[in-house]
């Protein structure tokens, strides 16, 4: 456990937890789930909410025994070099994270705003707010998670405007999809739902981690609510052929508000996201660099010279990455490494480590 | 803190001339008198009273004459030993000594001393001090239409006694140092025992005696030196003139310093909002005292962006307006050849120009520079083709909402943030004024107040604080002390009572 002045409330988790889910995701969700489940693809959402639920149910059966974080688990598990290596490929997955939302978001910019956009000055301005948010300590990164969701909050009443051209009967007829198809739109679903995960890192942070739990699925509820209220809109306004055709159906759908001294919303949606997406990358930059502060006891001092290498790293590689095929594919090969950490490593860990404290307990006794 | 390269040189040299001239002779006074006539306005006499001559002396420019006259002077005709002294002289602080240091020190503060020629080794030292300050005026930068009309003056006991005759209290404390080599001013911290928390007590007392500097000229010499964050534009101190403001805030639980010679007082810790409170907020209704606070935020964040959002729409985003509204700009700005960056620059800084041009310039000559130059120049670059109408309105506009926030300090510091704002809604259109918002949001989140969070109640989130930040709910809801200062006595008084109201039946 953290010091107490390092600390957060336990409420706060709602925040940490919603607002590094909700993300560029949003933006652009309905086509992937929608191509298989079709008008019923409200149900992968909350099927996919369900998911999310129970695996941070395991994350805090897995937590709460050993009240550490991941690192140090794996440590304890495993040992110093095998623990180790699994933490490295989790810091690849959070990195990661980062990565594709910064790319993910600059290339939105790049299609909606400024086609013409320096792209390395452009992120270079983006990593320098990480930076000063994450040199700032857990706090401030919590901090901005919290900001991050309440400041940006008025966003969602712009998709009341949409309602007057709704058509609420494209959700019928319900289940005319297989349960193959819902399943694997509820697949493809679960990436809007990830980096939740950084939750195993900032665990010893949080002040009665226990109390704790109810806030994590609390906040992964106003996730799936968001969601779910965006998908049924969008559901109405468009149809499943037309969705098919807008890889952002969620900006299209922006064009249609009016004020009457403002239009083309989607202009002021896009700049309101990066309050959004400021607290998703600050929040996986900073598990990557406590994560590697733990594994390499590296000492507080040095921790500015940790992130600003990591930050290097991600400029290199959003940089690096060029084109839409290239986007698509990062995120194809980060929904796969996604599922298998969280929804298939996390329970595997957990199970392993009842088993391991029963075979230990079992040995001490017949000492 | 910085130590200056000359400064150990300059001291110890001084030190060792003095002390080495005061040890090496036999005669430590006559030397010491000998370094003291070297000043013009050091005063030495000798008067005599029946066979023995006394030696007087002080520094003219200390000292009441009036009280040597009338208080001294006569009474020593009834000179009888040394040790009387005390008893005849009908002053409350007479003291006898003979240790050089202490002779020097004491005249420096206002004292004048008295000895027998024959006896050189006692000195007989009577306060004699003259306060030469002005009397308790208005209060100029805080002005409120009601409420008390008191403010802080140059005089440290004057101020201390403002806000003492408020909390009339054995708990109210005050704790005196001095600071600064050359100027060893008296700075007081404030505070009330049992309400405050000691961790921000020893937290400012701490840094306070922690500073080492020749000089302290003012308070805000204070709010720089101890401030948790130095480089910020953000003060994280308050800088007041109004003693009701301190004796309230004290009552809080906060910790305020006084320093002698400085008008203003000093309230930590602090968050943010404190910076638009006024204080004739607590005189006003709730209703219209909250509605007035949430202006005043409002103003701030309108005049911080305004400008920038216009550079920015023009600039890069033409679609986001309606037509209606379009046409108004367009032929607004038709005819100038200037692209919006530049025509908001000279704008804003033309506003900033006359505004230092009426801070600098005596008041009435200001009034007139303002009026004049406003309304001759704005009109003027319009014709002129050099600006347009609309972004006048907007600069004006902004201009006066920065003027709203009631602590000067604050003012301009929202002036300053505006220009990063413009420059980046130039290069990044609106995403570059969302990043620069980020960059202000993520600094005030870093930003402490003595250790306490800046944008408390807000973050960390504390809905019991939100009672009395952006609104103030009415005073029998006030019952407990903010969570932000961590009192000893959390509760103010009890709430139940301070929602009854008993009447007397009438019969």
């Amino acid at each position: 456990m953290e010091e107490k002045e390092f600390q957060i409330s336990p409420f706060l988790v709602f925040f940490l937890i919603h607002s590094v889910q909700l993300g560029v995701g949003v933006f652009g969700f309905q086509r992937t789930i929608m191509k298989s489940a079709g008008n019923d693809s409200w149900m992968t959402v909350i099927g996919a909410g369900i998911a999310v639920s129970m695996i941070i149910w395991i994350m805090y059966l897995l937590l709460n025994r050993h009240q550490k974080d991941l690192i140090g688990i794996h440590r304890d598990l495993f040992g110093k070099w095998i623990g180790g290596f699994l933490s490295l490929i989790w810091i690849v997955y959070w990195l990661l994270i980062g990565i594709i939302v910064l790319r993910s978001y600059i290339e939105i910019v790049q299609v909606w705003l400024f086609p013409m956009i320096n792209m390395i000055t452009f992120c270079i301005i983006l990593l320098i707010l990480v930076y000063y948010c994450v040199t700032g300590g857990f706090r401030i990164v919590t901090g901005i998670s919290f900001l991050g969701v309440l400041i940006p909050f008025y966003i969602f009443f712009t998709f009341l405007f949409p309602i007057e051209y709704i058509h609420f009967r494209n959700l019928l007829p319900v289940w005319n999809h297989s349960v193959k198809e819902l399943t694997l739109a509820t697949k493809d679903m679960l990436l809007s739902y990830l980096g939740f995960s950084t939750l195993l890192i900032y665990y010893p942070y949080l002040k009665h981690p226990k109390k704790s739990q109810k806030w994590a699925h609390l906040g992964n509820l106003l996730t799936g609510v968001i969601y779910l209220f965006i998908l049924i809109i969008s559901i109405g306004f468009y149809s499943e052929n037309q969705i098919s055709r807008h890889t952002w159906a969620t900006l299209s759908m922006w064009k249609i508000v009016e004020l009457p001294f403002v239009e083309r919303f989607e202009y002021i949606g896009i700049t309101s996201w990066i309050l959004i997406i400021l607290p998703n990358i600050c929040l996986s930059v900073w598990a990557a660099t406590k994560g590697v502060q733990t594994i390499f006891h590296i000492k507080q001092k040095k921790v500015v010279i940790v992130s600003v290498v990591i930050l290097f790293i991600l400029l290199g590689s959003t940089v690096a990455i060029e084109g839409r095929e290239n986007i698509e594919n990062l995120n194809k090969f980060m929904s796969l490494l996604g599922l298998c950490l969280v929804f298939m490593y996390i329970p595997f860990l957990t199970l392993l480590s009842f088993l391991l404290s029963k075979i230990r307990r079992g040995n001490i006794g017949k000492a | 803190m910085k130590k200056w390269r000359n400064r150990r040189s300059l001291f110890k040299g001084k030190d060792i001339e003095i002390g080495g001239k005061i040890n090496s002779e036999t005669d430590p006074l006559g030397s010491l008198l000998r370094q003291l006539s070297l000043s013009n306005d050091f005063t030495q006499f000798t008067y005599h009273v029946n066979e023995t001559s006394l030696c007087i002396g002080y520094y003219t420019s200390l000292i009441d004459t009036e009280i040597l006259h009338r208080d001294v002077l006569p009474y020593l005709k009834r000179w009888e030993s040394f040790a009387s002294l005390s008893s005849v002289l009908p002053i409350e602080e007479v003291i006898i000594t003979s240790e050089p240091a202490k002779i020097q020190e004491s005249l420096l503060r206002g004292y004048l001393f008295i000895f027998n020629i024959n006896n050189l080794h006692q000195v007989c030292l009577v306060k004699a001090g003259v306060e030469r300050t002005r009397q308790v005026s208005l209060p100029e930068v805080e002005f409120s239409v009601v409420g008390p009309k008191e403010s802080f003056v140059e005089a440290l006991d004057t101020n201390i006694n403002l806000v003492r005759k408020r909390l009339p209290m054995p708990e109210f404390t005050v704790k005196e140092m001095i600071i600064g080599k050359l100027s060893k001013t008296r700075v007081s911290v404030l505070y009330i025992e049992g309400i405050a928390n000691k961790e921000n007590v020893n937290t400012v007392i701490q840094r306070l005696s922690d500073l080492d500097i020749d000089q302290i000229m003012d308070s805000s010499y204070i709010t720089q030196l101890i401030q948790d964050n130095q480089n910020s534009p953000f003060p994280q101190l308050i800088d007041t003139e109004r003693p009701d403001r301190v004796a309230s805030v004290l009552g809080e639980g906060k910790v305020a310093i006084l320093v002698d010679g400085a008008p203003h007082g000093l309230i930590g810790p602090t968050t943010i909002f404190e910076f638009f409170y006024a204080f004739e907020d607590y005189y006003l209704n709730w209703a219209v005292a909250s509605f007035f606070r949430l202006v005043r935020f409002f103003a701030v964040i309108f005049s911080i962006l305004v400008t920038p959002i216009y550079v920015a729409v023009l600039t890069y985003h033409y679609e986001l307006i309606p037509k209606d509204l379009v046409s108004t700009l367009v032929t607004s700005r038709s005819a100038i050849p200037l692209p919006p960056i530049l025509e908001a620059i000279i704008l804003e800084l033309a506003i900033e120009l006359l505004r230092e041009a009426g801070a600098r310039l005596p008041t009435k000559v200001g009034q007139t520079i303002g009026i004049v130059g406003g309304i001759v120049i704005g009109t003027a670059s319009v014709e002129a083709g050099l600006t347009s109408n609309v972004l006048l309105i907007i600069v004006a506009l902004a201009a006066l909402a920065s003027f709203t926030t009631p602590v000067y300090q604050m003012g301009n510091t929202i002036r300053l943030i505006r220009f990063p704002f413009l420059l980046m809604a130039h290069y990044l259109g609106l995403i570059g004024v969302a990043v620069s918002f980020s960059f202000l949001l993520i600094h005030l989140l870093r930003l402490t107040s003595l250790g306490r969070p800046f944008l408390e109640p807000f973050y960390p989130p504390r809905i019991q604080d939100l009672k009395d930040s952006l609104i103030r709910l009415p005073f029998s809801m006030q019952s407990k002390r903010p969570i932000q200062e961590q009192t000893e006595d959390t509760m103010r008084f009890n709430s139940k009572q301070a929602k009854e109201k008993h009447n007397t039946k009438r019969n």
